[in-house]
């Protein structure tokens, strides 16, 4: 989401209630980042727009936040064994190809049909993509979970592309899978795109880690954070090159982000594997609803709608809300798995211990 | 170079001379055979200047022994010039043989649990007799010594890992097993405070960083955004500034849920560890055996 340079750069003043919202904000986009490898930033953003932060400035100082923040849920869940750092760095690269390319479609649009048909093609995407890859995400979580809870069969797709000898093939450690780099491409483009349109590229990165490629869920959302940090530090440099980071805001995000994401690296530890994939689907299908609400206003700007002002404006009122509670939702379902499953560990050594 | 070969010669016979020696003691206190410590998880060095250890050492060894598969060997030293214990001392004349029952219960406790198990005497100074045992007897895993033995110094000099028992429930020498139960899990609770107090102190350091850091940046912030917002070769600085935070600020909070007792599931880290043993031991070895080639 990189708009328009030319913008008059207007730097907000903070209070405690901004800087308050802002650190709680950025806890849980932290905690759902450590624990699906994406989500928060599509939060932050508006979040920042709602106080009075353009919005350039808002999806730079996100960006900023964004890669530090993986930065350091990468290293805590590489501690754990989690991430294939050799999958997210090559991934990473082309995904800022990605973002690249995805900015240059932006920008044709907006020549095109303006801010609104930019808003509405932002919109769109979020729609189109969060409705289909949720719905399958969802579908495959609760299969696994009705069968028992553990998956070791890989997805047919990428069984059938690890299959193909295509050079280079790459063999993948951590992830154990060996597959050709020309399958690996357009998952990370298409990551890096997706990026650039809604700020949150691991809405196809991870699915796409998970059933192109055939990373199990805890890898593909591990990995998917390398791949947010060199996303991310591509994205902040040409950011500030421009002047357009306010590095407040970003430390205010940051302060509550870091809690989170160590927070969400650690449940991964302790939940199964489809766990990860329902809070996924669960965010992405109610973040759907959201934008879906919010396309009315945009329709109507392009006069291919006419609904009512007041109409308009509930609706855009509620998008906001609901994105906000696909937050909180997502933060919530962790947190309980998380300390539920911590409980029943904790009391598993406890009766072994006094069992000797 | 004939006395150097002799020299060494002569070192590889007393070396002999003490494998059997040692070997045909623990046959006398119904050691296994030799070889046998292949078939277990190595073995166990317990170290005392006593009959038998205090208990909470005797229910450790046991209790890791039977769960590594492996053997435990008692060392009673009877020495005049034990390793001193904190600043003092200790000058103990302990007479040979004793109270049998004393001596057996070690063994019996061991037997219970089908722990395998041999005694062994020797005299001197006990960093030499850890070293030179780990050199005779194949295998030994660790040593863990009696409760008035000072640590540091026979560590210090052990070619294996050593340990002591904390036990803070009050036993002594002579508590019966069962009375006041000792269980890893006491030992594990004082060694989890320990790293929860370790946890704690690096929170309050990262802590005070990270809040000097946020105070010195909304402190001056109007000169701070000036700079900060120049763009060109100044993006830098916000790269820069986030990497620092990232650094002080992601440690404080790393640490702060360890102090609180919040991190990974161990049994996961357990299971991905066996499963790695696993995998690796699957990997065929090359078969470097000499072989024939026939042309018919």
């Amino acid at each position: 989401m990189h708009g328009p340079v030319t913008e008059a750069l207007q730097f907000i003043d903070l209070n405690l209630y901004s800087a308050l919202f802002l650190i709680i904000v950025g806890f849980i986009g932290g905690l759902v980042s450590g624990f699906i490898g994406s989500g928060g930033a599509f939060v932050l953003t508006p979040g920042m727009m709602s106080l009075g932060v353009p919005g350039t400035i808002a999806v730079a100082s996100n960006m900023c936040h964004k890669f530090p923040k993986a930065l350091v849920g990468a290293i805590k869940r590489y501690r754990y064994g989690q991430v294939d750092i050799k999958l997210g760095l090559i991934m990473g690269v082309f995904a800022e190809i990605g973002v690249q390319v995805g900015i240059q479609v932006q920008k044709v649009i907006l020549d095109k049909w303006g801010q609104a048909g930019s808003n509405l093609y932002v919109s769109f995407a979020f729609v189109t993509v969060l409705v289909i890859v949720g719905s399958f995400v969802m579908r495959d979580a609760v299969k696994i979970r009705k069968a028992g809870g553990e998956s070791t069969a890989k997805p047919r797709l990428a069984a059938r592309l690890q299959q193909i000898e295509l050079w280079p093939m790459m063999t993948f450690k951590r992830a154990n899978l060996r597959i050709s780099l020309w399958f690996l491409i357009p998952v990370a483009l298409a990551t890096g795109m997706l990026a650039a349109t809604i700020a949150v590229g691991g809405f196809i990165g991870v699915p796409g880690l998970m059933y192109v490629i055939g990373a199990t869920s805890i890898v593909a959302s591990a990995t998917e954070l390398v791949i947010a940090f060199v996303m991310g530090l591509g994205g902040t440099l040409i950011w500030a090159f421009y002047g357009m980071v306010d590095i407040r805001l970003t430390l205010l995000i940051l302060a509550g982000s870091l809690f989170g994401v160590q927070l969400g690296a650690i449940g991964t530890t302790y939940v199964k594997d489809y766990m990860i994939k329902l809070v996924m689907a669960t965010i992405m299908l109610i973040v759907a609803v959201s934008r879906f609400l919010a396309m009315p206003k945009y329709l109507n700007q392009l006069s291919l709608t006419a609904f009512g002002e007041p109409q308009v404006a509930l609706m855009s009122q509620l998008s906001f809300y609901i994105m906000c509670f696909a937050l909180l939702t997502g933060a919530v379902i962790i947190l309980v798995a998380t300390f539920k499953a911590r409980a029943q560990e904790m009391a598993l050594e406890r009766a072994q211990a006094q069992s000797l | 170079m004939g006395w150097q070969v002799r020299d060494r010669m002569v070192m590889e016979a007393a070396v002999r001379q003490e494998k059997s020696n040692i070997q045909a003691t623990m046959t006398e206190n119904g050691a296994s055979p030799p070889g046998e410590e292949a078939r277990h998880g190595g073995c166990i060095l317990v170290v005392t200047g006593h009959d038998h250890p205090s208990q909470p050492v005797m229910t450790h060894a046991i209790n890791v022994a039977d769960r590594l598969g492996a053997k435990l060997i008692m060392i009673k030293i009877t020495s005049s010039a034990l390793v001193k214990e904190r600043s003092r001392s200790l000058l103990t004349v302990l007479p040979r043989g004793g109270d049998h029952k004393k001596t057996d219960l070690f063994r019996m406790q061991a037997a219970e649990r089908g722990v395998a198990f041999e005694k062994i005497h020797e005299s001197g100074n006990i960093c030499k007799i850890i070293k030179r045992l780990c050199h005779v007897v194949k295998r030994v895993e660790f040593a863990v010594i009696d409760q008035d033995l000072a640590i540091e110094e026979v560590a210090a000099a052990s070619p294996v890992p050593v340990f002591s028992v904390v036990s803070s429930a009050g036993e002594t020498r002579d508590s019966k097993p069962g009375h006041h139960p000792y269980t890893p899990f006491q030992g594990d609770i004082s060694m989890k405070a320990a790293t929860r107090k370790t946890y704690l102190a690096k929170t309050l350091v990262f802590g005070g960083l990270t809040a000097v850091l946020y105070a010195a940046v909304f402190a001056y912030a109007d000169e701070i955004m000036h700079y900060w917002t120049k763009g060109g070769i100044y993006c830098l600085l916000p790269v820069a500034t986030v990497f620092v935070f990232s650094y002080a600020h992601g440690s404080f909070t790393g640490n702060f849920w360890s102090a609180l007792g919040i991190e990974g599931s161990k049994a996961s880290a357990s299971q991905k560890k066996a499963e790695t043993t696993v995998s690796k031991g699957d990997a065929k070895r090359p078969d470097t055996r000499p072989r024939a080639q026939v042309n018919a």
